[in-house]
C-alpha cells in the first residue's frame, strides 16, 4: 500500500506571480480547509464507488480530488481558496473557491474554466434566479448556461453542430462541475432536498453551450443584456424541445410555426403557480438569416414568438381556464406563455443543416441572469 | 492500490436550532395567521375548517395568500407583504407543502415566521414531509414544527377534504402546542 501521489501541474503563464496559493507542492501555510478522507486515488472506478458511498458522486466516473490535484487547479488560477463566492440554496453554506476547485477536479474540468464556473454560480445565486425553488421542485428544471465572448473558443464551448449534446468537448466536464457543485455544495440531492419526479439528462452534465456569434445576425445575448465580451447567462429551463419545420420559407412563417409549437397547455409558463415566465429559443444560423432578412428588428421577432406561443383560453380545460382567469392571466381570451415580448430570448446556434429550432421553456418565475467572467488576477 | 487523502467536496451549514420554538398556548385573544397559496384549493378548505375552531377558541384569524412570484418587482412586493403579515400575527400556520417548490416556499416562509419568535407550524402532505424536514434543517432550524396531512389531498372532493381537516384538527393543535383544555372548553 502506497501513501504517495504524483501530480503534474499545468504549465503556468510566465507573467503570473502567484502569492495566493503555494502551488501543487503546498507550503507551511495550508490554505485548504476541507476535511481529508483517505481513499483509493489511482483506481478511478474504485474511487467512483467510494464517491457514491459518500454521496459525492453522480454515478459517472469521478477523478479523486487529491490535495495535489486541487492545489494544481488553484495554482493555475491564483485565487484564494477560502474566498467565498456565493451561498447556494437550499444549504446556503459558503461556496468557496476551494469547494468549487474540488468539484471541478472531480468532474475533470480544466483549470481555465474556473472564471466561467464562478460567473455561472454567481448568476445562479442571485435572488431573482430563484435557485431555491428550482432545486426543490418536482419539475425537471435545470439551469442552462449560455456562454458569450471569446471564451467560447478558448474552452471549446460548443455552439455549432450538436451544441446541445453529442459533440465531443471538454465543455461537458465544465457543465458537470457546475452540477456537482449544485449537488455537493448547494445540497440538491434527489429525494432528500429535491422532489424531482422525473428529472432530466441535463441535470448530469448541465446544458452548457455558446452562441454562434460569428454567424448570428444579432448582438450576443449577454451584450443585449448589458455585458459585452466573456459572459454567461443562466436560465432555468425545463429541458430542450425540438421544433422541426421543413415547410416554411419566410421569417413570419417560421416564427408562427415555432411559436405555436412552444405553446402547449402543460408548459410551466401556463401554470397557475407561475405568475410570469420567460422563454428562450435557439434558432439555427440558416433560419436566423431568413428571420433577419424578413424582420430586421429583433423586437419584431420576439413579438411574433410571444404572440404565437399564447393559447386561446378556451383550448384549456374549464378548470384550468378558471384558475388562470382568477389570477387575471386571461387577456382578451388568450393566455401568454411569456409575460411580454421582451421576455422571449432569441439566440443563434446549432448546425448548418438547419430544419430545427430548440425551445427552452422556463421553470417560471426564475429570471435569467447574466454575469461577466472575471479573469484571475495576474499578481497580488 | 494507492491510498491518499482526498478533499471533501461538500459544504454544510453548521448552525442549527433544534428547538420547536414557543408553544401556541391559549388561543383566546391571539391572532392566528394562516398562509395560503395559489395552487392548492384543498389547503384553502382545510384552512377554513381549522379557522372556525381557532375562532371558537377566541382567536382572530388572518389569511395571507402567497404568490410563487418571488422574483423581480413582484418578489419585492410579496416579501414586503409577507413581512407585514408576520408582524400582524401572534401564531403562524404555514402551508401547503404539497409540491417541491411549494414545499421550499412553505418552509422558507415558516422559517421567516419562526425567526420572528412566533409559534410556527408548517403543514406538509405526507409525500413532502421528508423534503420539508430536510429543507428546515438546511435552513438552520431542524426543530421546526411540521404537521402532516395525507397525500394525495388536492385530488379529493370537498367533503373528503373536510373529513381530513376534521380528523387532523386535534393533531394539528397538538403540533402547534395549543392549550387543548381551552380548545375542549370552547367545544362544549
Amino acid at each position: 500500500m502506497k501513501t504517495t501521489e504524483t501530480v503534474t501541474a499545468s504549465p503556468r503563464p510566465q507573467q503570473a506571480v502567484n502569492l495566493r496559493d503555494c502551488g501543487p507542492e503546498g507550503c507551511d501555510l495550508d490554505w485548504l480547509s476541507s476535511e481529508r478522507h483517505p481513499a483509493e486515488i489511482d483506481d478511478v472506478m474504485q474511487f467512483t464507488d467510494f464517491s457514491l458511498q459518500q454521496g459525492w458522486g453522480d454515478g459517472l466516473p469521478v477523478i479523486p480530488p487529491t490535495e495535489g490535484r486541487v492545489r494544481a487547479y488553484l495554482a493555475d488560477n491564483n485565487r484564494y481558496p477560502d474566498e467565498v463566492i456565493c451561498a447556494l440554496p437550499p444549504t446556503n453554506a459558503p461556496c468557496t473557491v476551494e469547494k468549487i476547485a474540488i468539484n471541478a477536479v472531480m468532474a475533470g474540468a480544466p483549470p481555465g474554466s474556473l472564471p466561467l464556473i464562478i460567473a455561472a454560480l454567481e448568476a445562479m445565486a442571485a435572488t431573482d434566479f430563484e435557485l431555491f425553488g428550482q432545486n426543490a421542485t418536482t419539475a425537471p428544471v435545470v439551469p442552462l448556461t449560455l456562454v458569450n465572448g471569446p471564451v467560447r473558443n478558448r474552452l471549446d464551448i460548443p455552439y455549432r453542430h450538436g451544441c446541445l449534446g453529442g459533440v465531443a468537448t471538454i465543455a461537458l466536464a465544465i457543465g458537470r462541475a457546475i452540477r456537482l457543485i449544485i449537488r455537493n455544495v448547494a445540497g440538491q440531492v434527489i429525494n432528500v432536498t429535491s422532489q424531482s419526479t422525473f428529472g432530466t439528462p441535463g441535470r448530469v452534465a448541465g446544458i452548457l453551450f455558446g452562441e454562434w456569434e460569428e454567424r448570428s445576425p444579432w448582438a450576443p445575448l449577454a451584450e443585449r443584456r448589458g455585458i459585452e465580451g466573456d459572459a454567461v447567462t443562466v436560465f432555468g429551463t425545463m429541458g430542450t424541445m425540438n421544433v422541426l419545420d421543413t415547410t416554411s420559407q419566410t421569417g413570419p412563417e417560421f416564427l408562427e410555426m415555432i411559436g405555436k409549437s412552444l405553446g402547449y397547455p402543460g408548459a410551466n409558463g401556463f401554470s397557475p403557480s407561475m405568475p410570469y415566465a420567460e422563454i428562450m429559443v435557439a434558432v439555427n444560423p440558416v433560419w436566423a438569416d431568413i428571420l433577419h432578412r424578413d424582420l430586421p428588428a429583433l423586437q419584431d421577432i420576439q413579438e411574433l414568438l410571444w404572440k404565437y406561443s399564447s393559447l386561446d383560453a378556451d383550448y384549456l380545460t374549464s378548470k384550468h381556464r378558471e384558475q388562470l382567469e382568477n389570477l387575471g392571466r386571461v387577456i382578451a381570451g388568450r393566455v401568454y406563455l411569456a409575460t411580454e415580448p421582451k421576455d422571449v430570448f432569441v439566440v443563434c446556434c446549432g448546425g448548418t443543416g438547419g430544419l430545427h429550432a430548440t425551445g427552452f421553456h422556463s421553470f417560471g418565475t426564475c429570471l435569467a441572469q447574466t454575469r461577466a467572467l472575471v479573469p484571475f488576477p495576474q499578481s497580488n | 492500490m494507492t491510498i491518499g487523502n482526498v478533499l471533501d467536496p461538500t459544504a454544510l451549514r453548521t448552525d442549527d436550532i433544534t428547538s420547536p420554538g414557543p408553544d401556541a398556548g391559549h388561543l383566546a385573544g391571539k391572532t392566528v395567521g394562516i398562509r395560503l397559496d395559489e395552487i392548492w384549493r384543498s389547503w384553502d378548505w382545510v384552512a377554513e375548517s381549522w379557522a372556525e375552531t381557532f375562532r371558537d377558541c377566541g382567536a382572530v384569524v388572518k389569511f395571507w395568500r402567497s404568490s410563487q412570484g418571488r422574483t423581480g418587482s413582484e418578489g419585492e412586493r410579496v416579501a414586503k407583504s409577507l413581512e407585514e403579515f408576520l408582524n400582524s400575527i401572534d401564531i403562524a400556520v404555514v402551508g401547503l407543502a404539497n409540491c417541491g417548490s411549494c414545499t421550499g416556499w412553505t418552509i422558507h416562509d415558516a422559517l421567516a415566521a419562526a425567526a420572528k419568535g412566533l409559534p410556527t407550524t408548517a403543514v406538509c402532505t405526507e409525500n413532502f414531509l421528508e423534503l420539508g424536514r430536510n429543507l428546515a434543517q438546511r435552513g438552520g432550524r431542524s426543530g421546526l414544527r411540521i404537521h402532516v396531512l395525507p397525500y394525495p389531498l388536492n385530488e379529493k372532493l370537498r367533503e373528503e377534504v373536510d373529513a381530513v381537516a376534521h380528523d387532523h384538527l386535534a393533531g394539528m393543535l397538538g403540533t402547534m402546542g395549543a392549550d387543548l383544555n381551552t380548545v375542549r372548553e370552547a367545544a362544549q
